[in-house]
């Protein structure tokens, strides 16, 4: 099975995909940089706190007696905090300490300056002529949880944009895609007959270069289907017209001679050759069928014709009762081919005169949404029996007159123009006859 | 009835020219365009038969030019071209009737009646004129319900005047009616045929205006 994609949903995904990628890097440079300005200001409140605490000790130790034990710093605010300190002397004795430092992570006197350890971030600062040393230290679990923070501060709104994005990217790829989508429904909805242009003025320039072509192997193959039917029409002309001298010359023949025998010789020439010409008016009219372009490029009004080819058929079988039944406006309006649907109604008009009962009228109908009907009085015909008169040369009863081509050409012709034919039996509102429905 | 019949076929032309002959019409035949017109300058018909796709051109342009001109002759169309928008295009551009080949005769003879007869101004086949009865369709005639047996000539002759009720008819338009180019005339023939029709429809029925022609009675 052949995949096909759709660019609407193509250009939708990847226009969100890039956005998305857009954004995650735009905020992977922005959480770095928050990253770096946060450390600073961590850094910058650590150098302050050692400022700012170590005048105070150093007054404190030298106010004290030489041998006072380690003093601990108790808290007025008992809460979570994230720095602890304490002064060393030269020696690296601890003469002060915070009440929350740990003194396992001052193990060693640090360096004059900032410095890292794997849990904690250190600054060290020298006082009183280098005889005191005061360590701050900030737990880099903080420093961390901060960051995070930041970063999901940052990350959050751009998650719940991404949906947002792909249905705006949705709507506005469709939005520029309409007249691609117009083109495509024009194109979907037409029949294998219909081979008018494909409006394509108002396509974006990259598609409509396509259009063109397609405009112009349409344009090209609708000539050449002229050309086909000219010849078929042609060849009618050719075949049609020495049937109809051979015909005149039979019925001519028949008229002087007395002969009865030989009479009925000549009334059995004169109904082969009908027969030829009601064959050969067929096969011509199935070449008419099959040669497409069905539809015309302008529409025109069906009811006319309808009304002029039942006026026909009335004076031609004047013993007959044809009831027609048209729009009350009188027009129905459609792009079907004239010739063609003079066809198509004379094909079920003709298998409505043959095979209905011959006291029984055959009644015609356009409805004002398009459906055209022919009804005539028979037999109820079984469900597989209407399947079989669709085919090409079947015929019920093979003793009846016709050709077994009629409703076979009318379905090509529907098929073609893009309509759909339903064969009822009983007819509808009926318990018997046969009914030809045309969804125009 | 004087008829042009302009057909390129021959055989289908001679068949045709053959059977409306026996009728009692004067038919003459034409191949071309050219001929046709030529036909035309010189002969008032009362009906056209037309092909259409003829060797110099085509049939409609004929009707339309014969159209613009302001005749009215009443046009049938036979050709082998049988597509609706033909058809249309042929009535369109004036023609009465439009005959598909391949056609019967007998409905060639229908068309024609009912062409000429709605020409004449009266569709209705069925005809009485003072204690004549006539079937235009049928070729069938009676007086005072007695079947009279008319030939094909004093048909044509009586259909002369049946289409032109009460008009006075010349001894020269009564042979245009009934003889083509050509055909051997003797000098009293249609005073002949008017003494048959007055033998046979009553003395009454035909009327001799002197040294102009005749009458038919219209009641």
């Amino acid at each position: 099975m052949k995949n096909t994609t759709s660019l609407q949903k193509n250009l939708s995904v990847g226009l969100t995909l890039a956005v998305a990628l857009l954004w995650t890097a735009a905020f992977t440079g922005a959480a770095l940089v928050a990253q770096q300005s946060l450390n600073a200001i961590f850094d910058n409140t650590l150098r302050e706190t050692a400022q700012r605490v170590m005048p105070l000790a150093a007054v404190d130790i030298l106010n004290r007696a030489n041998g006072a034990s380690v003093q601990s710093i108790m808290s007025l605010d008992l809460q979570d905090e994230h720095l602890s300190y304490l002064v060393r002397n030269h020696s690296g004795r601890i003469l002060i300490k915070s009440h929350n430092a740990d003194l396992s992570i001052f193990k060693q006197p640090k360096q004059l300056g900032f410095s890292t350890s794997t849990t904690h971030r250190f600054y060290t600062a020298p006082a009183v002529q280098q005889t005191l040393f005061i360590e701050v230290a900030e737990s880099l679990v903080h420093r961390h949880q901060v960051i995070m923070h930041t970063a999901m501060a940052l990350l959050w709104p751009l998650l719940l944009l991404i949906p947002f994005c792909f249905a705006g990217s949705w709507f506005f790829v469709r939005y520029c895609l309409r007249h691609v989508a117009d083109y495509r429904h024009a194109i979907e909805f037409r029949g294998s007959g219909d081979l008018s242009p494909i409006d394509a003025s108002k396509l974006p320039t990259e598609v409509k270069t396509i259009a063109d072509a397609v405009n112009h192997m349409l344009a090209r193959l609708r000539r050449a289907l002229e050309l086909e039917r000219n010849f078929t029409a042609n060849s009618a002309h050719e075949l049609r017209t020495p049937i109809a001298t051979a015909l005149a010359q039979i019925q001519r023949l028949q008229q002087q001679v007395s002969d009865k025998a030989i009479k009925t010789d000549i009334d059995k020439v004169e109904q082969s050759l009908r027969g030829l010409a009601n064959l050969s008016e067929k096969l011509m009219q199935l070449a008419k069928a099959e040669s497409g372009s069905l539809l015309s490029a302008h529409a025109h009004n069906l009811v006319s014709l309808l009304v002029f080819i039942v006026d026909e058929y009335r004076r031609l079988f004047s013993q007959r009762i044809i009831s027609l039944a048209v729009p009350k406006t009188d027009v129905f309006m459609s792009s079907i081919d004239a010739d063609a649907f003079a066809i198509l109604l004379r094909n079920l008009i003709d298998n409505a005169l043959k095979h209905g009962n011959k006291n029984q009228p055959i009644h015609i109908s356009l409805s004002d949404d398009g459906v055209l009907s022919v009804i005539n009085g028979c037999a109820l015909m079984t469900p597989e029996q209407l399947t079989k008169i669709r085919q090409r040369f079947y015929r019920i009863n093979p003793s009846t007159p016709g050709s077994g081509l009629g409703l076979a050409i009318a379905e090509i012709l529907v098929r073609d123009i893009g309509a759909h034919m339903t064969l009822l039996s009983p007819a509808t509102g009926r318990k018997d006859g046969f009914e030809a429905r045309v969804e125009l | 009835m004087r008829i042009l019949l302009l057909e390129d076929t021959t055989g289908l032309a001679e068949v045709i020219r053959d059977q409306l002959t026996d009728a009692g019409h004067a038919v003459d035949w034409v191949q071309t365009i050219a001929h046709a017109k030529s036909s035309l300058l010189t002969t008032h018909y009362d009906l056209i038969l037309l092909d259409l796709m003829l060797p110099d051109g085509n049939g409609i342009d004929l009707l339309k030019q014969r159209r613009q001109t302001g005749d009215k002759t009443p046009v049938i169309i036979l050709t082998a071209r049988d597509q609706i928008s033909d058809r249309i295009d042929g009535l369109n551009a004036g023609a009465d009737d439009y005959l598909v080949k391949p056609f019967d005769l007998s409905e060639l003879s229908a068309r024609m009646s009912a062409v000429t007869r709605r020409y004449a101004g009266n569709p209705n086949p069925l005809l009485t004129i003072g204690e004549l009865s006539i079937n235009l369709n049928e070729r069938l005639i009676s007086r005072n319900g007695t079947a009279i047996n008319l030939t094909a000539k004093e048909w044509a002759l009586l259909e002369a005047f049946i289409q032109r009720p009460g008009t006075l008819l010349s001894k020269t338009q009564l042979e245009d009616h009934l003889y083509a180019f050509g055909a051997e005339i003797e000098s009293n023939t249609i005073e002949v045929y008017i003494s048959r029709l007055r033998k046979k429809l009553g003395k009454e029925q035909l009327q001799t205006v002197r040294g102009m022609g005749y009458r038919m009675a219209t009641t």
